[in-house]
């Protein structure tokens, strides 16, 4: 009886909250739109800024990742493990404008003038920046999940045949860890993507310079070119269905394996 | 030689081990007690892979209880094979080499008496439950550990497959004159393959002359209510 209370709440919520939106976007496509933000050279210097930069911040993302892993492995007492544990989950709870703006400042003319007039802030390098601050939260705990996973006879066996922490690590760790490694970093990857609010308090949205998919969109709809900010957002919609096509495909091969 | 003496641990407020000693000379000894009674603590403790609250351990009448499990030159067989599944059976049992422990001489004579030649090329994975416990045993035997301590290793294993595996096992480490910890819950596989018998009762140890002993007394501290 519950299982049919559960299906008969979760089909129509689930049609209308998540589908539905979704649909309405695709629906709304126009040949114009289309035709429009094809030839708009902002809008594929907008793609390619985002794909470099959630690449290179998904990279970044899960290389902070291995490190506090390492600690929740070996030194889970340690006080660099109790504050960093802390502060993992800040991005999740803060607003990412004020993440946007706790860049700006850490970065900026006032920090980092020696790097340019407006320090860090407002460059390719802002947005990578702004995109890991988000991002690398999410890479850590898929990362922290695959070292619980392991099992701890391997480590130990490993440290009783002459490997220290750091060696078991690189040795045995993370080559047994792929499913994990690759989970985050497509993870970070896809929360990169969908980054708005901090870049553009820290990377700004500068057309053809730090402009992103989700600033192009933005841009579009406050300029009232609303069929290209459609067919920038359905841009958007199948990027991010390809990528978790492709992290489903590869757990389920993993699973397989 | 290997003495363990005074050793003490607590889990919370809970005592798992309570002024626990106990002495191997080159021989191999089965400590018996019952799941949770401490035995693998106790093992594991000599290993360095748990830090014991008081005590020591002296190989060779060095003290080793403050050094890390990678310096002290002692063997380690989980009760899983726990095998690298990243590598090949034969990379797992030179693995000890990567670090400078063991000589290829060791290899190839270990390879030889636990009748491993057939699968080194293969993945762990694809090795039978027997076939995984002896590549378990050669890994931590090439590296020559000056004791080898064996943690219920065969625990998942049929009677039958034990029955044909521990003689064999007991053989190589008889030629090998190594000095073996086999902790067990199972007096049958004690007797298999030991030497000389101790139990693990309340958290502590005490030296039994016979399995059949071991066993009584494992059976008269249960009926008891006792921990073991």
């Amino acid at each position: 009886m519950s299982k049919e209370v559960v299906k008969i709440f979760f089909l129509p919520l689930f049609v209308i909250l998540i589908i539905f939106p979704v649909l309405a976007l695709v629906i709304n496509l126009s040949m114009e739109g289309i035709m429009a933000t094809m030839a708009d050279p902002f809008f594929w210097n907008s793609v390619k800024n985002t794909l470099i930069a959630a690449l290179l911040a998904a990279g970044l993302a899960l290389a902070v990742a291995v490190g506090f892993a390492y600690y929740h492995l070996f030194y889970r007492d340690s006080i660099v493990y109790k504050i960093a544990n802390l502060f993992n989950d800040l991005p999740i709870a803060l607003p990412h404008t004020v993440a946007g703006l706790a860049l700006l400042l850490a970065f900026g003319r006032k920090n980092c003038g020696f790097l340019g007039e407006t320090g860090a802030a407002f460059t390719l390098f802002a947005v990578i920046l702004a995109m890991f601050f988000v991002s690398y939260s999410l890479a850590a705990r898929t990362l922290v999940s695959g070292v619980n996973q392991m099992e701890p006879e391997v480590i130990d066996v490993a440290r009783t045949l002459g490997d220290h922490p750091g060696k078991v690590y690189f040795r045995i760790v993370l080559p047994l860890m792929g499913e994990a490694l690759f989970s985050g970093f497509v993870l970070g990857f896809s929360r990169s993507l969908s980054e708005f609010a901090a870049v553009i308090m820290f990377g700004g949205n500068m057309p053809g310079r730090t402009q992103v998919l989700a600033s192009y969109v933005f841009t579009k709809v406050e300029t009232g070119d609303l069929d290209m900010a459609v067919t920038a957002a359905v841009f958007c919609v199948a990027l991010s269905l390809l990528i978790v096509s492709v992290l489903s495909f590869r757990r389920r091969s993993y699973a397989a394996s | 030689m290997l003495q363990a003496k005074g050793i003490t641990k607590k889990y919370g407020g809970q005592i798992v081990l309570q002024n626990a000693s106990l002495e191997i000379n080159n021989e191999i000894k089965a400590l018996i007690g019952i799941n949770g009674s401490g035995k693998s603590t106790f093992l594991k403790i000599i290993a360095g892979i748990v830090s014991a609250d008081q005590g020591d351990v002296l190989l060779n009448n060095c003290n080793i209880i403050k050094l890390p499990p990678e310096s002290r030159n002692v063997g380690y067989v989980p009760q899983h094979p726990a095998l690298f599944q990243h590598l090949t059976v034969k990379e797992n049992i030179l693995y000890g080499m990567r670090n400078g422990k063991g000589t290829i001489e060791t290899y190839n004579q270990i390879v030889e008496m636990l009748d491993l030649k057939e699968v080194l090329t293969k993945s762990p994975r694809t090795l039978s439950g027997g076939f995984q416990s002896r590549a378990s045993l050669a890994r931590a035997l090439v590296p020559q550990p000056k004791i080898l301590l064996m943690d219920e290793p065969l625990s998942s294993m049929d009677v039958v497959l034990k029955e044909r595996i521990l003689p064999d096992f007991r053989r190589v480490l008889k030629k090998l004159e190594i000095p073996v910890l086999y902790v067990t819950h199972d007096p049958w596989e004690a007797e298999l393959l030991a030497d000389n018998f101790a139990i693990m009762d309340n958290g502590q140890i005490s030296q039994v002359d016979t399995s059949t002993e071991a066993f009584e007394l494992i059976r008269t501290s249960m009926a008891r209510g006792r921990s073991f």
